[in-house]
C-alpha cells in the first residue's frame, strides 16, 4: 500500500523538474551574478581594483575622465568589490545568464566613466567623484552635497572644515 | 534524395555531450555532472545525453584554465572527437583563465589552442545557466550538421 500513497503525493506534488529553458527559472533573491557599476556613487577610491582576486576590474585615465571597466569572463562572482565599497557604486545583481558565443567574448563588459569637471571654486580639472561624506556631521545637505561634488579634492576639503556647524 | 535531410532532421534531436576537464579545480565539474544527473536539471529533455567516450560526442563541454601539464592529453583527445563539433567553454577558468589568469602552469584562453563556439562563464556557472549554454551549442551544431 505504500508505494500507492507515494503514487498518489507524486501526482499531486506534480514533476520536480525545473522548467528551465522551457520556462522561467528560479533565481534565488541574493544569487551572487553579474557586477553592476553605478559611476554616480563612485568616491574612486579604487579599492575594488585592488581587491579583486581576478583582476576582473581596470580603471584607466582617459581625457574623458576614469573609466572603468569589469570583464564578465574573468570576474569569479566573489562578491569582494561590493563588500569593500565604501559606497554602494558597485553592486552584485543575481543575472546568471552570461552564455553567448565566441565572438561576444570582449563585449561582456561592464563599463562606467567618471568623468573631469571643472572645479567651481578654483578652476583646476579634477575628477567629478562622489564626496566621501560619510564622517561629515551633521549630515551634509541635498544642496551643499551638490556644492561640494562641483569642487575639487583641495576645494572639498577647504569647503568642509569652513562649514558652519549649528551649535 | 529526401532521406538525407530527414535523417538529419532526426539527427538533431539527440547530441551527445562529452566532457573535458583541463585542469579544472573540479567546481565547474560538480555543476555538470550536476546538470546531466540530477532530475532538478535534467539535461536530457534537451536530447542530450552524456557519453564516455570522445568518438561518440557532439557537443564537448570543456572545464579549467588547461593546464601545461593537461594540455598534449587535452588536445589528443579533442582530435578524437568526430566533427561537426560544437566546443562549450564552462566556467571562466577555459574562457580567460579566471582567477588562474597570468599563472605560469596555465595556458588559457583555451581559444589559442581549441577553437571555442559558445563561452558560459562562472565559477562554477548555475546549471541552468550551463543548460542555456548547451541550447545555444545545439542551435550552433543544427546548422552545422
Ligand atoms: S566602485 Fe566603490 S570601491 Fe570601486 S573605486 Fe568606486 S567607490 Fe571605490
Ligand atoms: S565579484 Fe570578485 S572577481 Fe568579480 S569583479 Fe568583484 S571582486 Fe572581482
Ligand atoms: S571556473 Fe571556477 S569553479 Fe570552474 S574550474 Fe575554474 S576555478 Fe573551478
Amino acid at each position: 500500500m505504500n508505494f500507492l500513497t507515494i503514487f498518489a503525493r507524486n501526482l499531486k506534488q506534480g514533476p520536480q523538474t525545473e522548467a528551465f529553458p522551457l520556462g522561467p527559472a528560479f533565481t534565488p533573491e541574493r544569487l551572487r551574478g553579474r557586477i553592476e557599476f553605478n559611476a554616480d556613487h563612485c568616491e574612486g577610491c579604487r579599492i575594488c581594483e585592488r581587491v579583486c582576486p581576478a583582476n576582473a576590474i581596470r580603471f584607466a585615465k582617459t581625457p574623458d575622465g576614469m573609466t572603468f571597466d569589469c570583464w564578465h569572463n574573468t570576474c569569479v562572482f566573489c562578491g569582494n568589490c561590493e563588500f569593500y565599497c565604501p559606497t554602494d557604486a558597485i553592486h552584485q545583481t543575481n543575472d546568471w545568464d552570461l552564455s553567448h558565443v565566441n565572438a561576444d567574448k570582449f563585449d561582456m563588459v561592464e563599463h562606467g566613466l567618471i568623468p573631469n569637471q571643472k572645479c567651481v571654486e578654483c578652476g583646476a580639472t579634477a575628477l567629478n567623484t562622489a564626496p566621501v561624506i560619510k564622517n561629515a556631521k551633521p549630515p551634509l545637505s541635498a544642496e551643499e552635497y551638490t556644492e561640494l561634488r562641483a569642487r575639487c579634492p583641495k576645494c572639498r576639503a577647504k569647503y568642509l572644515k569652513n562649514r558652519k556647524v549649528p551649535a | 534524395m529526401g532521406l538525407i535531410p530527414d535523417f538529419k532532421k532526426i539527427a538533431t534531436r539527440s547530441p551527445w555531450i562529452y566532457r573535458i576537464n583541463a585542469g579544472s579545480c573540479n567546481g565547474c565539474d560538480v555543476e555538470m555532472a550536476t546538470t546531466a544527473l540530477i532530475p532538478r536539471y535534467d539535461i536530457e529533455r534537451l536530447g542530450c545525453q552524456y557519453c564516455g567516450s570522445p568518438k561518440h560526442a557532439d557537443i564537448v563541454l570543456i572545464s579549467g584554465p588547461l593546464t601545461v601539464r593537461v594540455k598534449d592529453a587535452v588536445l589528443r583527445m579533442y582530435e578524437e572527437i568526430p566533427d561537426p563539433k560544437v566546443t562549450v567553454a564552462v566556467g571562466v577558468c577555459p574562457i580567460s583563465g579566471g582567477i588562474f589568469r597570468e599563472s605560469y602552469a596555465v595556458l588559457a584562453p583555451i581559444d589559442q589552442y581549441i577553437p571555442i563556439d559558445v563561452n558560459v562563464p562562472g565559477c562554477p556557472p548555475r546549471p541552468q545557466a550551463i543548460i542555456a549554454g548547451v541550447a545555444k551549442a545545439i542551435e550552433i551544431w543544427r546548422e552545422r550538421l
